[in-house]
């Protein structure tokens, strides 16, 4: 009594038809051109062994064209289950050998199917998109697939991580479902994404514009910051996958992977003392203050290249996992304008939703100024910065480092944005403006009458910078914790975050808030 | 004579700018050329990240990143420069902006004068 040994060979057969993709002959040129296979990315993307394969023997679901004899291995993508560092995480992979990796509906269900899986088990999932777009001959059936892909986006939006890893094509409606994830991933080998490409532009508006201009890597990692990381080839990009898991939760309901040094040290570290420049005017490179404050100076930087006067990512604080917040005054003088603001924004909301701890980096002088600022909506956006603050409900932690100045202020997470602790360094500033503007309006009269205005200014500005722009004023009215000393910051943080991790904050139930957008 | 096509709002004038002398020398006032290739920043609201990113680009023209004022000129011309390095010092919201050149070369023409105030993606100096 066995299985007949036929139907073990068909099983086999069958499989070996579906590994086959698009052909063999197919799989050879990519490789030639040194491009990997859908399932070459999962491999080296899951430990080996672990992937669980969903729909390995789906086929299409086309009549007209001539396409019902056509075979379409998988529909052209590959879905399921690997592992991931010893934890689950659901990928699909789109194949553009069978069809130019085209989306039809049997290819949209397998999608949407393991999009539900995910939800359910509560693991995040990853999707390598390498897509032509719909498969015109399927028609409006293809265009439904898609909605029922942004659908689920948007269900999933909170409950898994969805990462994306744009590794071919990605256009037109296909790049709003990336756009509706978490991260994004983009190659500068072999990848664009785009809703109208060069020659519709051309059709439409008359101008002239090349594909790496609007559709690039290196556009969408500077310009529009529509992408979060940008690497050199698919290696590095599912590289950014495993990095990212590591730091992230597998779902909205479970802590993400804290790994807490058994012993919590409070060491001074005299290096951060000697970051800190004399001049007040002199720019100080929050980058080498995050190295100092992080474990082994490993940071995570999101959005690396875009809206650089504000700096976010992720690291671990003597084990603990935290995103980072911190503006930047090497660049725009650290200020926030809109793009900064939208960046800065959509990392908290995502920190806030995986229970991850914010540690904000204070060093902000104000809002940019400017025609193009004002014109191109600073207050809305820049609200966006106070509404993700104070929506967050994850342990907040801020360090006001140096210049903390007005609206700005608030929009940088202070104690009434709801932050936890907030400590400042000695050479903190925390006043509503700048002295000099300040005092111009404070003693206007007096400055006026003086036989000497300028210097009258420069008195009564020194005045009120020792009155309010330090941090004592703020920390004898209790708008701050503690006033430390910069060597103490790591422990400091450390132990505040332990201190904090068990917070449990209720808001009023609704259905969402009104972010303005 | 320098041909120049400048956009305000939208619509296009082309305009012959005499340059009067080569070396930017304080005989030209350069206030003068900073608002003029400021226009189309601010015509443009979200141009302000390509302009800079231009700037940094191969063109060789170094461009200030942000509005504020010229706190000093740590080059001369013809003075041969890395790209990367620090080439001026642009004072802005209470803090000081290193501004580095966009490729490497010779300085051939400063454009600004410390105490200048200077817009968004003005152009600062040239490097040939």
């Amino acid at each position: 009594m066995a299985i007949a040994p036929e139907l073990l060979q068909q099983l086999e057969e069958k499989r070996q038809i579906a590994y086959a993709a698009g052909g063999l002959d197919k799989l050879a040129e990519r490789k030639k051109k040194g491009i990997m296979s859908a399932r070459e990315r999962l491999a080296v993307l899951f430990q080996p062994g672990t992937f669980m394969e969903f729909g390995l023997h789906a086929q299409h679901d086309a009549h007209h064209f001539n396409m019902a004899d056509k075979a379409m291995p998988c529909d052209g993508v590959i879905t399921g289950v690997g592992y991931v560092d010893g934890r689950p995480m659901a990928a699909y992979s789109q194949d553009f050998t069978v069809g130019g990796g085209s989306v039809g509906r049997i290819h949209a269900k397998k999608i949407c199917d393991l999009m539900e899986y995910a939800q359910h088990a509560g693991i995040p999932i990853v999707g390598i998109n390498d897509s032509g777009g719909a498969r015109i001959q399927e028609g409006d059936v293809a265009l439904s697939g898609y909605g029922q892909v942004f659908f689920r986006n948007v269900l999933l939006s909170g409950v898994v991580p969805q990462i994306s890893v744009i590794a071919g094509p990605c256009a037109g409606g296909a790049a709003y479902s990336p756009a509706l994830t978490d991260f994004i991933i983009m190659t500068k080998q072999n990848a664009q994404m785009f809703i109208c490409g060069p020659d519709v532009i051309k059709a439409a508006t008359g101008t002239t514009v090349t594909m790496d201009e609007i559709g690039s890597a290196t556009a969408h990692a500077t310009i529009s910051g529509n992408i979060h990381f940008m690497t050199e080839d698919e290696a590095g990009a599912i590289a950014v996958v495993k990095r990212l898991h590591s730091f992230l939760p597998s779902n909205n309901v479970m802590d993400p992977p804290h790994r807490p040094s058994p012993t919590l040290t409070m060491e001074r570290d005299p290096g951060m003392n000697e970051l800190v420049p004399a001049d007040p005017k002199a720019p100080m490179d929050v980058l080498k203050v995050i190295a100092r404050l992080v474990d082994d100076g490993d940071f995570l930087e999101v959005q690396r290249d875009w809206a650089k006067n504000l700096v976010v990512g992720f690291a671990r604080i003597q084990g603990l996992v935290v995103g980072i917040v911190g503006n930047q005054p090497m660049v725009k003088a650290g200020t926030l304008d809109i793009d900064s603001s939208d960046k800065g924004a959509r990392f908290i909301r995502f920190c806030n939703v995986f229970n991850i701890p914010v540690v904000t980096l204070v060093d902000i002088p104000g809002f940019m100024p400017g025609l193009a600022q004002e014109r191109g909506g600073i207050i809305r956006h820049g609200a966006k910065m106070l509404f993700a603050y104070a929506s967050a409900t994850v342990p907040k932690i801020t360090i006001i480092m140096r210049k903390s100045y007005g609206g700005a202020y608030l929009a940088m997470c202070s104690k009434d944005m709801g932050a936890d602790l907030v400590y400042a360094w000695p050479c903190a500033e925390i006043a509503v403006m700048g002295a000099e503007g300040a005092v111009r309006i404070l003693y206007k009269r007096e400055i006026a009458a003086a036989a000497d205005s300028a210097a009258k200014a420069a008195e009564l500005a020194a005045d009120y910078r020792e009155k309010f722009a330090s941090p004592y004023e703020a920390a004898r009215k209790g708008v701050i914790t503690d006033v430390i000393e910069p060597a103490q910051t790591r422990g400091i943080v450390a132990m505040a975050l332990r201190n904090t991790l068990s917070k449990r904050e209720t808001r009023p139930p609704k259905k969402h808030g009104n972010i303005p957008l | 004579m320098k041909k120049l096509r400048i956009t305000v709002e939208g619509k296009a004038y082309e305009v012959l700018v005499e340059i009067l002398d080569e070396a930017g020398s304080p005989t030209v006032p350069p206030r003068a050329v900073a608002p003029v290739l400021a226009a189309p920043a601010a015509a443009a609201p979200r141009a302000a990240t390509p302009a800079v990113t231009r700037g940094a680009g191969g063109s060789g023209e170094v461009v200030s990143p942000l509005a504020g004022k010229v706190v000093s000129l740590d080059v001369r011309i013809g003075q041969t420069v890395a790209e990367g390095a620090q080439v001026a010092t642009v004072e802005a919201m209470k803090m000081n902006t290193y501004i580095y050149a966009s490729k490497a070369g010779t300085v051939s023409e400063i454009l600004v004068n410390p105490g200048d105030g200077v817009e968004e993606g003005a152009v600062l100096l040239r490097i040939g």
